[in-house]
């Protein structure tokens, strides 16, 4: 705690990052009920007005409704998606690219193969074309695809800090006790690569943003009247030199976002991997 | 030579088994979205047996698998199918072109971010840990996985809004060729080169640094070469090797980058012809769209790993890799 404290000190940039970071964490938890407009609500007086009339602090869009608040609960979608993206295709990465790793026979160019075939076709069309086949985009179904079109790129990783660790002495042993592969997998070596693992899963949680907005920007995010910040974009650009507020806004949104959590990750892996 | 020969073939072996399962699995996706084709050519107000009749023609009541081959040795010799939107359209008459404008958009922003990003990785690699270096390594870092989108409203927001010296769509007037339009290609390319910047910048930092520190480099210093000589003659031919892969590797946010530029800007590439397909769920250009952009991306993928095993001379004379 004390070492992540010294890290901080040196590293001014990392604190702006966090912070940020968790602004929008309580912007999306506590934000929605602070907004005076519903993210549906459309002033019909207030169209396309710029930003401080009538009460709307960022504008509105070409409807009329309020960019503040569908940007505050826009937030919410975007970091619970991104956040259980990254958890469930580190998850699988680990589970798919250790077993890969571990067995090394049949299974592992089993894995290779497969993974890839699926790395044939780039990440963003896979789940661009998937969820735009299955139509009405869901936090589950979302959720779901980009993991898996992120399973390669993790379990990649995985595979690679297991074989470091599967010929190290404690291994050994625990396969002369006798221990079960499950136990010497999960018990023995997991512990001993969540650095790696960890760093990981936070650079995949800046990746998952980038992707979700991505898809909420090609339409196939999560569906109207839920706002998204990607769509916000796109319904907003054929306006933009009237009204470039409407899109300016939830472009600036996605960006701080990312870029703090990059600044995090990247904060992460020094102090977890460099630093030791 | 003859183990460059050995990967080579090697490698055309494995593009085509991949591309073979993956054709497989984009025809089965394609395939399982909801809706009837034959009621979509036909419309709601289709008779039974019209939809039967049509079926029978189009082959659709025939096993998954006949009609997956016939779709793709069809597509092996070129022949596409046609449109389901735009009605008896050949794909090959619409695709093509647009594939052209693709291609030509990629170059342009691979000749911007490719010489741009290993010019400032370096920059930043020899200077490591001075103000220049923490620049350009948080610059590379806040652009890393900045979304093209992003990139690309704030790009429109200065040069065409603000300045108004680029146009904010990169439509090209119908009856005129892209080459008469080049303007259109700058704002797209420039947000493409935003996200490449990041990735390529960074890793070429650090293979520089890995360099800088290794003996061979610390013994021509130690004998008095100047650092300049030491840095362009001895430094970057090791250098450059790791940052051909990266960017091979990320040909394919290269490629989702397009479906995400081509939409923003409304530029006539293959990216915003698939965008067009999932929106009028055109079931023939979705697949011939997604095996084209397999096949491109395998094949620049499989191009980049001949490339880093000649130019590595471990590989190059010894046959086993390291």
């Amino acid at each position: 705690m004390s070492y992540i404290l010294f890290q901080l000190k040196r590293n001014p940039l990392a604190i702006l990052g966090i912070c940020i970071l968790i602004l929008w964490i309580i912007i999306a938890i506590v934000g929605p009920s602070l907004v005076p407009f519903s993210y549906t609500e459309m002033d019909s007086v207030n169209q396309l007005v710029p930003m401080g009339t009538d009460g709307h602090v960022l504008g509105t869009d070409n409807l009329g409704r309020d960019i503040l608040a569908r940007i505050v609960y826009g937030s919410r979608s975007i970091l619970s998606v991104a956040l259980l993206t990254s958890i469930l295709s580190t998850v699988l990465g680990v589970i798919i690219g250790f077993s890969a790793g571990y067995f090394k026979t049949i299974i592992d160019t089993i894995f290779l193969r497969a993974m890839d075939i699926i790395m044939s076709i780039p990440p963003l069309v896979l789940s661009l074309v998937v969820l735009g086949i299955l139509g009405d985009s869901t936090i589950f179904s979302l959720t779901l695809i980009v993991s898996v079109a992120f399973i390669p790129a993790t379990a990649k990783v995985a595979r690679g800090v297991l074989l470091t660790e599967k010929n190290q002495e404690y291994v050994m042993s625990a396969r002369i006790r006798g221990e079960n592969h499950l136990y010497i997998m999960f018990i023995e070596i997991l512990p001993n690569t969540m650095g790696s693992i960890i760093v990981e899963a936070t650079a995949r949680f800046a990746y998952s943003i980038m992707m979700v907005a991505s898809l909420g920007f090609l339409g196939v995010g999560m569906q109207p009247p839920t706002p998204d910040w990607g769509m916000m974009v796109i319904e907003n650009k054929p306006v933009i030199s009237q009204a470039p507020w409407a899109v300016l806004f939830p472009a600036l949104a996605i960006a701080s976002l990312v870029i703090a959590v990059s600044i995090f990750s990247d904060f992460i892996s020094k102090v977890l991997i460099n630093g030791r | 030579m003859s183990n460059i020969i050995e990967i080579i073939l090697k490698r055309v072996g494995t593009l085509f088994a991949t591309l073979l399962i993956m054709s497989f699995i984009i025809f089965i996706l394609v395939e399982i979205m909801p809706g009837d084709v034959a009621q979509m050519i036909l419309g709601q107000s289709a008779t039974e047996e019209s939809l039967a009749a049509l079926r029978e023609v189009k082959g659709l009541n025939e096993p998954l698998l006949t009609r997956y081959w016939k779709w793709i040795s069809q597509a092996v010799q070129g022949d596409l199918g046609e449109s389901l939107y735009m009605k008896g359209v050949a794909i090959n008459s619409i695709l093509w072109r647009r594939v052209g404008h693709s291609l030509v958009l990629a170059a342009t922003a691979f000749l911007i971010f490719v010489p741009l990003s290993i010019f400032f990785g370096v920059l930043a690699g020899v200077r490591e840990k001075k103000f220049s270096d923490s620049l350009i390594s948080f610059f590379g870092l806040a652009t890393m996985a900045l979304p093209e989108f992003v990139s690309g409203i704030l790009l429109i927001t200065v040069f065409a809004v603000k300045l108004d010296v680029l146009p904010i769509v990169s439509v090209i007037p119908i009856g005129e060729t892209l080459w008469q339009n080049l303007n259109i290609l700058i704002l797209p390319a420039l947000s493409i080169t935003f996200v490449m910047f990041g990735y390529v910048s960074r890793m070429q930092r650090s293979s520089v640094i890995n360099v800088m520190n290794s003996d061979y480099i610390r013994s021509a210093i130690l004998k008095g070469m100047s650092k300049r000589y030491v840095i362009f003659r001895h430094a970057l031919k090791n250098a450059l090797l790791p940052t051909i892969t990266i960017i091979g590797m990320n040909m394919g946010w290269l490629f989702g980058g397009l479906v995400v530029v081509e939409t923003l800007f409304g530029y006539p590439g293959m990216g915003s012809l698939l965008m067009t397909a999932i929106r009028t769920r055109d079931l023939p250009l979705i697949q011939a769209c997604v095996l084209l952009i397999t096949v491109i991306y395998s094949l620049s993928t499989m191009i980049t790993d001949i490339l880093y095993n000649y130019l590595n001379p471990l590989i190059r004379f010894e046959g086993e890799g390291v």
